[in-house]
């Protein structure tokens, strides 16, 4: 492995820590220079950033009226049964 | 102070709550929550909760607003703790997609998804394989993608609640989002 380079493992890992930490100007530098000729890292740095936003749409955008009701009786009946 | 004519007017109102309430509190944890145990157990616990501090349930606001602030603080505290106590047996091997030499298998390396994420935001079907992929998560993989963006919150401050290094949780987050871009791909942009 050319120690200059970073590998795609390293690459992925980088291109998702940016999304929650700080990188460093080194490592800012490493991705910058893998991307820029690994379609599949720049492809994965895509797919990282869509998913960000699909996660924080699914997870912030449901409330409690918009999930599908499943019914569980035997629980209501063990719930009732203490009081 | 025990007062029996009030604890038994409590326990009917309960038992009320229960029958016109339960279900839908399931369901949402149901849908929190990785596991159906999980939910049930947190939906139990919240009306335990309740009983203990009915006094301080004014009637000022609706029973099921306050059913549902206990039951999303448990659901929360849920998240903490399985973050705080992860699973070490059995997790999904998200190395196995590198090679000897930590680059992308040829077959595994990934693809130009070529769409449209406001499209996909709104189209329930993909909503459904996405929510199924998270659901396959190891509970505190799945937690820590539910804390990190369950509030407008920055990695610091998650961790400095959690009392965990920033780098614990960037790598789990990275694995579980290796292990539910590879669900994606496979159960949605591939087909």
């Amino acid at each position: 492995m050319n120690k200059v380079m970073l590998s795609c493992k390293k690459a992925t890992e980088l291109i998702d820590k940016k999304a929650v930490a700080n990188l460093s100007i080194k490592e800012e530098v490493m991705l910058m220079m893998h991307t820029g000729m690994c379609t599949a890292c720049t492809a994965y740095q895509k797919q990282s950033k869509m998913l960000d936003q699909l996660l924080h749409k699914h997870i912030q955008g449901t409330d409690e009226g918009n999930v599908p009701e499943v019914s569980n009786e035997e629980l209501k009946r063990k719930i009732s049964s203490k009081f | 102070m025990y007062n029996e004519v009030n604890d038994s007017s409590a326990s009917a109102t309960l038992k009320g709550w229960v029958e016109s309430y339960s279900d839908s509190m399931y369901s949402w944890a149901l849908h929190k929550l990785s596991n159906k145990e999980t939910a049930e157990d947190l939906v139990q616990e919240t009306f335990m909760a309740a009983m203990v501090s009915m006094d301080k349930y004014k009637g000022d606001s609706n029973p099921k607003t306050w059913l549902f602030a206990i039951l999303n603080n448990k659901i929360n505290d849920h998240y903490r703790h399985a973050f705080r106590n992860p699973q070490v047996d059995g997790l999904p091997d998200v190395e196995k997609w590198f090679d000897a030499n930590d680059q992308w298998k040829s077959e595994e390396r990934p693809l130009d998804w070529a769409a449209d994420t406001g499209h996909l935001l709104d189209d329930s079907d993909f909503q459904s394989v996405l929510h199924a992929c998270m659901k396959r998560l190891p509970d505190h993989w799945f937690s820590a993608i539910q804390l990190k963006f369950i509030e407008e919150k920055n990695g610091n401050a998650i961790c400095l609640e959690l009392g965990i290094t920033n780098a614990n949780f960037w790598q789990i987050l990275h694995r579980a989002k290796l292990q539910l871009r590879k669900c994606l791909e496979v159960n949605w942009f591939k087909k």
